[in-house]
């Protein structure tokens, strides 16, 4: 076999700066995370205290400022609310897209909207919200589980897509198998499909939730801020990002490094969500 | 086909139910029945507490001291008063809409924002405190009290004055030894009572002001950066070397600021101080609806940029959407303001209302009404 | 065609086909219709509701007069959303053009450079900046990031200062360090997508490239690249979209001045964060809100139609990988 010719030292060069290059940047793109991760746990450990996970937020001027209870305890309910919402409605419009509208025109209208509910940044969904529930003081004014709508429309459409993306996965051939022997669609979808699928469901499930604990300008205009813990969703809520969100731009040392807490604690919350996800997605059978 | 995943299911139903439950169930802070101290009151004392919880929502301004106020207030009725500080327009605008009990703002309303709360009754505005409101500054090199007056003010928010060693200052100050270092301004980014008693003070010394950006709760600021709140601009001094901005004298203080010697009517420069603030208040003309403002009050030892600081209640609470029992807790919070709240305001350095002042306040509180009749 | 044997873990055997499941079949579907019919509703709703509400404010001041009037003053009850257009626009471009790059450096290096066992390692912690929620973003940025950065800024700015944009005083939080923020977020969905694009490129081709005798680069400049443009330039726009949105972080970090910024070192104001910080007092003045939603509505129809472009480039190029032959290698 003849030799190619060998590589010239100038292309040999380019390469190799190329790839150096690339590697670089990489690693710059690895950065940012590293030293968020850092500060987070320089500045946010040194906030964390048994007082801190247990006590509200004071909002007092001079003494004592607080912990963050309420803002946990928010997060985790107004959280949970929403995404008892987004996640059956969201795996319910994923089984129509899949089970019975592939490539009809009603379904394709419905997938096309649905990727455009993505595409809308979170703030404008807490403005609608505002507009339809909060100024129309439909039970009420401010209130924990109208936040929770606004959040679960910011879930819905990840759930939906990521649903639809793991349905779509089950093999065919199971649903036909079920289908053969008589059973009726019902049966096939609750017993074949969303079992092997199930998985992949909560991956999406998860992901959506992590995104939803995470996001402030939808509860800025719906749930509010307070300061004491509420258990009841009709009434005004603390929100970790809420809480950060106020602490972030104050002067006092102290109350930033609340807000560095509360960061790790939410970042924490977040983390371990995606990691529960990724778990899942292991266990998954499918693709 | 293996169904173990069925297990999963069942465990993923049961910790959504589970969930549901925790959101749902279990409404345990009963917040709009006035009796039965629901919210924990913690002093010892043997009479039953009113408990309940009100909300309010405004200035930042006069935050510390409220804040500390329904911290005590708690103590003692075992009511909750839940203030959020978004500023004097947020405050008038949650008030007019009827998202809150009781507004609060340092500006007083201006008639278009009387009209549209017309619509559900005649607002009240009580005064409640007098405060300072300070230019701090972080320059490095430059000591406290640096003598400044309303027009330098002016153009340095303006933009006109760049930087801190320009002869204006110099001038002025009297300084001579005013670092080369760029002016960063900070102000606010939200409407705010604030806003609005600092540059009705610009105004009054700087036409280019006065025809510019004008007086109100928020203004199209020639330069600078926007914080969120008092707090915010506080925030922004202490971040950067070199910044100027208008905090409340609490803020200042608490930060430790270092705040300028403004020039009063009288000519002399004078520092923020408890005094200097009570001494504006001193002698105040006071309109029938209570509606004054202490800006440029006359005075030698007065601080120029004294502030009062109002609460919004509606002259007839319930037929605005209160409930009868809210209203009764709005008025005792109310009473606490003009009452023990008048002592406690000078340790947050915030100065009473002048007793004359204060007696036509509590006249306003007592003529409250629910429904055509007083509050009990 | 007997009830069938295969008999699930409890319940009846799956084949039974009573009458009462049979009915089941069409409600399930009934339900399932109606959930996506419902979310059709919703978004309709949406829309509509925005518009009715923004209107006012496009009357007053005219759809073009809203959006390009210099002229943000909240107390004259003026609202031209010129420079706050300009600040999105602005803090954008320096998302993508800081971004980008970044993001296709890294989903190359992944995909065709890094060792096979780094690559899971490396995917994961680029993917974990998607995790950090936004608010933790402007805590980092406004505390660590932008006084650390002031210097710098302070040096490219006398040094540059012959570029339009460039130049003048360097405040602490400004544009610059918003769009660096926003770089650094829209990093994991460009660089996910752009993976996933190369991922399609066919193993012919590179190996075609391999075997003329190119260097690694060169394969990837000659067979890769190329094929993976119209997904980039998608993934470009995707993660401009998600830029465009972006409001807890930016309005943390912008300095929050409704002016059009002279430097991109001066602060600024976005379509997103002007909405956060005024909703509160807009509450009562019907102007004011509607030119909040007008700014809402205006940001929500820039993110669909640079979403639309975006799904038109990802589509073309997966379309046009579809159309090559199957080498028998999974695509």
């Amino acid at each position: 076999m003849t030799t190619l010719a060998p590589v010239s030292g100038r292309r040999r060069t380019v390469d190799r700066v190329s790839r150096g290059l690339t590697l670089a940047l990489t690693v710059v793109a690895v950065l940012p995370l590293i030293f968020i991760i850092y500060y987070l746990i320089k500045e946010g450990i040194g906030a964390w205290s048994g007082d801190f996970f247990t006590t509200d937020p004071t909002g007092r001027f001079l003494g004592d400022p607080g912990g963050i209870k309420s803002a946990i305890v928010g997060t985790i309910l107004m959280v949970a609310l929403a995404s008892a919402i987004a996640i059956p409605f969201g795996i319910g419009v994923a089984l129509y897209l899949v089970e019975y509208g592939k490539g009809g025109r009603f379904a394709n209208l419905v997938r096309y909207f649905v990727d455009v509910m993505t595409g809308v940044p979170s703030v404008v969904f807490g403005l609608f919200v505002y507009i339809v529930l909060v100024v129309t003081k439909i039970g009420g004014t401010f209130a924990g589980w109208k936040g929770s709508v606004a959040l679960a429309l910011l879930m819905l459409p990840v759930v939906t897509r990521t649903s639809e993306v793991v349905l779509n996965l089950v093999p065919d051939s199971l649903r036909e198998a079920a289908l053969a022997l008589g059973a009726p669609r019902w049966r096939v979808v609750f017993r074949i499909v969303l079992p092997t699928a199930l998985p992949g469901l909560v991956t999406g499930s998860l992901l959506a939730i992590a995104r939803a604990a995470g996001e402030t300008a939808p509860l800025l205009f719906t749930a509010a801020f307070v300061f004491g813990t509420q258990f009841d969703l009709s009434q005004r809520m603390n929100s970790l990002p809420l809480q950060i969100f106020n602490d972030v731009s104050q002067a006092q040392d102290r109350l930033v490094q609340r807000a560095w807490g509360a960061a790790l604690t939410l970042v924490a919350l977040v983390l371990l969500l995606s990691l529960a996800a990724r778990l899942v997605q292991r266990r998954s059978r499918l693709a | 086909m293996r169904c173990s995943l069925v297990r999963s299911n069942q465990w993923l139903a049961a910790l959504s139910a589970a969930a549901l439950a925790l959101g749902v169930a279990a409404c345990g802070s009963d917040d709009e029945s006035p009796s039965g101290g629901s919210s924990g009151g913690s002093s010892s004392s043997a009479s039953s507490k009113q408990g309940g919880t009100i909300n309010g929502a405004g200035a930042t301004f006069p935050a510390p001291v409220y804040t500390e106020w329904a911290a005590r207030f708690k103590d003692s009725t075992g009511t909750t008063v839940n203030y959020q500080a978004v500023g004097s327009g947020g405050g008038i605008a949650q008030f007019t809409a009827g998202t809150v009990d009781f507004g609060a703002t340092d500006a007083a309303m201006k008639p278009e924002e009387e009209d549209a709360a017309k619509k559900k009754g005649d607002p009240v505005h009580i005064p409640t405190v007098l405060g300072a409101v300070t230019v701090s500054y972080k320059v490095d090199g430059i000591d406290k009290g640096l003598k400044l007056d309303g027009a330098t003010i002016a153009d340095i928010f303006l933009g006109k004055i760049k930087k801190w060693n320009d002869p204006a200052i110099a001038k002025v100050s009297g300084n001579t030894s005013l670092p080369d270092k760029d002016i960063t301004v900070c102000h606010r980014s939200d409407e705010s009572g604030t806003t609005k008693n600092f540059t009705q003070f610009l105004a009054d010394y700087s036409k280019e002001w006065e025809s510019g950006p004008g007086v109100d709760k928020t203004v199209k600021w020639p330069t600078g950066t926007g914080a969120k709140g008092n707090d915010g601009v506080a925030g922004c001094v202490k971040q950067t070397d070199g910044a100027v901005g208008y905090v409340e004298q609490a803020y200042a203080l608490q930060n430790d600021f270092t705040t300028a010697a403004v020039k009063n009517k009288e000519g002399q420069f004078i520092e923020p101080s408890l005094d200097a603030t009570s001494a504006a208040g001193e002698g105040a003309e006071v309109p029938e609806d209570l509606k004054f403002s202490t800006i440029d009050a006359p005075g030698a030892k007065t601080y120029p940029i004294s502030a009062v600081t109002f609460l919004l209640v509606w002259q007839d609470q319930c037929k605005a959407g209160i409930k009868p029992a809210t209203a009764k807790l709005v008025k005792s919070w109310l009473d606490y303001a003009l009452g023990d709240g008048q002592k406690l305001a000078g340790e947050l350095q915030y100065a009473a209302l002048p007793a004359p002042i204060q007696q036509k306040a509590q006249a306003k509180i007592d003529a409250l009404q629910c429904n055509g009749t007083a509050i009990g | 065609m007997e009830a069938g044997t295969l008999r699930a873990r409890g319940g009846p055997a799956i084949g039974d086909r009573s009458s009462r499941s049979r009915a089941l079949d069409p409600l399930l579907r009934w339900v399932l219709t109606g959930l996506a019919a419902l979310i059709l509703l919703l978004i309709g709703f949406f829309f509509v509701r925005l518009f009715i509400e923004a209107k006012p404010a496009f009357d007053k001041f005219g759809y073009i007069g809203f959006v390009f009037d210099n002229n943000w003053d909240v107390s004259k009850e003026i609202f031209g959303a010129w420079p706050l257009v300009v600040g999105t626009l602005i803090t954008s471009a320096i998302a993508l053009v800081i971004g980008v790059p970044v993001a296709i450096a890294t989903a190359l290096y992944i995909s065709e450079l890094c060792p096979r066992g780094a690559r899971q390692p490396l995917t994961i912690l680029i993917e974990l900046l998607a995790a950090v929620p936004s608010v933790v973003y402007g805590l980092w940025g406004i505390i660590v990031l932008a006084p650390k950065l002031h210097g710098v800024e302070q040096w490219l700015s006398d040094t540059f200062s012959f570029l339009p944009l460039v130049g003048g005083p360097v405040s602490i939080p400004n544009c610059f360090v918003a769009g660096l923020i926003m770089a650094i977020m829209i990093l994991p969905i460009v660089s996910a997508i752009s993976r996933e694009v190369m991922a399609t490129v066919p193993a012919q081709d590179k190996e075609a490239a391999l075997a003329l005798g190119a260097t690694r680069w060169e394969m990837i400049r000659i067979a890769v690249l190329p094929y993976s443009r119209s997904g980039i330039s998608g993934a470009a726009m995707l993660g401009l979209g998600r830029a465009i949105g972006e409001t807890i972080a930016v309005t943390i970090v912008i300095g929050n001045a409704p002016n059009v910024p002279d430097s991109i070192f001066s602060q600024g104001y976005t379509l997103a964060a002007v909405i956060a910080n005024e909703f509160n007092e807009a509450a009562s003045d019907p102007t004011h809100r509607a030119a909040l939603i007008a700014a809402g509505l205006v940001l929500f129809v820039l993110t669909l139609i640079i979403n639309a472009i975006a799904r038109y480039y990802v589509n073309r190029a997966s379309r046009g990988n579809k159309r090559t032959v199957p080498t028998g290698m999974a695509g």
